[in-house]
């Protein structure tokens, strides 16, 4: 693989790994807010979209770590 | 206006988008970096950014207020609307602007007809993407002042502020990704609301049941092709002839700040998949913003306003949290719509304004300069001429109106120019200005020529038609390009297939 092609993946992952660190961190706060619902279906609402926000961010997140590891392995 | 956890999550939103932008600063060293993200970006960021950028906040608003007045046919402008005009993007014209090496539209139309051609169009939208800033700078600052409680200036000011530094130092790769979080938190808010809206009607069949009882003005809201006589502006002569063949292609292969996006591909595989992706995401716009705009005949019927019933749906349905996070995925359309004229005006501006005719051969870092300059230039002309569009109302209209004058013959000359070998630099120019004095006839003097209200979908395609017209006519009649002036700007077959070589 070329210095070029590592250096543009590396540039990907940091971006993903900044997308999802703010999604997740999204996902977070709509989890907290669930202490403000008052019925169980506004409950559930607000625990689904924040559980989902939180695997989304993570799976970036978690990519994008895995993918800077293997690259910057490569670099070297 | 909000309180609680919601306005802190407004709050949250909008510092989190100015430092996730500021974050992409990193990125940018060279001017390619600036207008073209250094031509690195995904298919998927990119589809997801074509989407938002194709739906802003104002958009989200307007369609679900025409849903609630006329129903399911405005769902047309994403279906047959936008579906076919992007694939057709993706397979026939992308590849040549991605091979071409290409910053902008007008720079193809440049090298397939001539130089006028080129600054002519490059004049046209950079008036068009001036005067919409200072509108979507106005909306903001509405949106932040009911929900927020602040004044209508420190709304304009911080809403500059924030885009402002994140499209200066970031470029398009902040635009991109910043409107990919956008796209993240508007689909989970927007499926929420269908769900919660659906279980508030009880069912769909139920909604179904309890429009039809409400009275003859709610007899077509559920067909989706509406005859020519009625009184909605969307018959379905309109819908076929001036959206599916001439504003939505336009709009899809024509329009700057979309194909734009497209070139910061990584490779032309992404930038046609792109396209495809964004045009199957497209799909599920219409049930994210048209049904809550339905439902709401339902759960508030009587609106005076239709367009009060997305904001009167997500304040009455949606639980603590994720009102804040819709309300804040509003903010951000204005934003993304904001940040995207930004940076296509910079990029017209830079590569066909100020490239040829003002400093030739300048070295790399002096352009990507001069367009992060532009976007300065264009902040302050934004917030300046913003308080214009508070005493006309009607003027976001006027500016869509402004869009169908020269969309139908770009689109014709693009068109022609791409499939007909035999047009001519004299045929693509005289179609262009002639199309475009069309159309402004054609608007001024609607009373005569249409029935309807707004004739927009006609107006745009009777000038495309003529445009059309006079592009073959005069071409025919002057002399034409040789093979080698045409080369990689024609279609030709091969383009179809994986070969890079044309």
């Amino acid at each position: 693989m070329e210095t070029d092609e590592i250096n543009a993946g590396i540039k990907a992952a940091q971006i993903n790994n900044a997308l999802g660190f703010f999604i997740i961190t999204f996902g977070v706060i709509v989890l907290f807010a669930m202490i403000y619902t008052e019925t169980f279906v506004e409950h559930m609402t607000d625990m689904v979209a924040g559980l989902i926000l939180i695997s989304i961010g993570g799976g970036m997140m978690w990519k994008a770590k895995s993918n800077i590891k293997k690259l910057k392995a490569k670099q070297e | 206006m909000l309180a609680g956890i919601d306005y802190f999550i407004v709050i949250a939103y909008i510092i989190g988008m100015l430092l996730l932008g500021l974050y992409f600063k990193k990125f940018v060293n060279s001017s390619e970096d600036y207008f073209l993200g250094g031509k690195s970006l995904p298919f998927w960021a990119i589809g997801m950014s074509i989407v938002v950028s194709d739906i802003g906040a104002l958009d989200f608003v307007g369609v679900s207020g025409q849903a609630y007045r006329y129903g399911i046919s405005v769902g047309n402008f994403d279906w047959v609307g936008s579906v076919p005009a992007m694939l057709l993007a993706a397979f026939i014209f992308i590849p040549y602007f991605w091979r071409g090496g290409m910053y902008t539209i007008p720079e193809y139309l440049g090298r397939r007809y001539n130089q006028k051609v080129r600054t002519i169009a490059s004049v046209t939208w950079i008036l068009f993407f001036a005067l919409d800033l200072g509108v979507l700078f106005w909306a903001s600052a509405v949106l932040l002042n009911v929900l927020m409680g602040w004044p209508i200036w420190i709304s304009i000011i911080s809403t500059a502020g924030v885009v402002g530094l994140y499209t200066y130092f970031g470029g398009i790769t902040a635009v991109i990704m910043t409107d990919v979080v956008q796209f993240v938190i508007m689909f989970i808010g927007g499926f929420a609301l269908v769900f919660l809206s659906l279980y508030e009607v009880g069912g769909w069949d139920n909604m179904v049941d309890k429009i039809a009882t409400m009275g003859p003005e709610y007899r077509n809201h559920f067909d989706i092709i509406q005859p020519q006589d009625t009184k909605s502006p969307f018959p379905w002569t309109g819908i076929l002839f001036g959206l599916t063949f001439v504003m939505a292609n336009a709009y899809m292969i024509g329009n700057q700040s979309i194909v734009q996006r497209c070139l910061t591909a990584k490779n032309e595989w992404h930038a046609k998949a792109s396209m495809i992706f964004g045009s199957a995401l497209k799909m599920f716009i219409p049930i994210l913003v048209l049904f809550p705009g339905l439902m709401a005949v339902v759960v508030h019927p009587g609106l005076a306003d239709g367009d009060q019933a997305l904001p009167m749906m997500i304040k009455s349905i949606l639980p603590p949290g994720l009102v804040g996070l819709m309300f804040a995925a509003f903010f951000a359309g204005l934003m993304s719509s904001v940040d995207s004229l930004l940076n296509s005006t910079a990029t017209l501006f830079t590569k066909d304004i100020y490239e040829p005719f003002i400093k030739k051969g300048a070295d790399d870092k002096h352009y990507l300069k001069v367009g992060q300059i532009t976007t300065l230039v264009l902040l302050v002309i934004g917030v300046a001429t913003s308080p214009i569009s508070s005493d006309f109302p009607g003027i976001y209209v006027a500016i869509q109106t402004f869009m169908s004058y020269f969309q139908g013959p770009i689109f014709a000359i693009l068109l022609l120019g791409i499939f007909w070998k035999r047009t001519t630099e004299w045929g693509g120019l005289s179609a262009l200005v002639i199309g475009i004095g069309f159309a402004i006839f054609l608007n001024v003097f609607k009373e005569r020529f249409f029935t309807i209200e707004d004739p927009f979908l006609y107006i745009s395609w009777w000038s495309f038609l003529l445009g059309f017209i006079i592009n073959v006519t005069v071409s025919l009649l002057t002399k034409k390009h040789t093979e080698e002036q045409l080369q990689g700007l024609v279609f030709s077959s091969k383009i179809l297939v994986k070969n890079k070589s044309l």
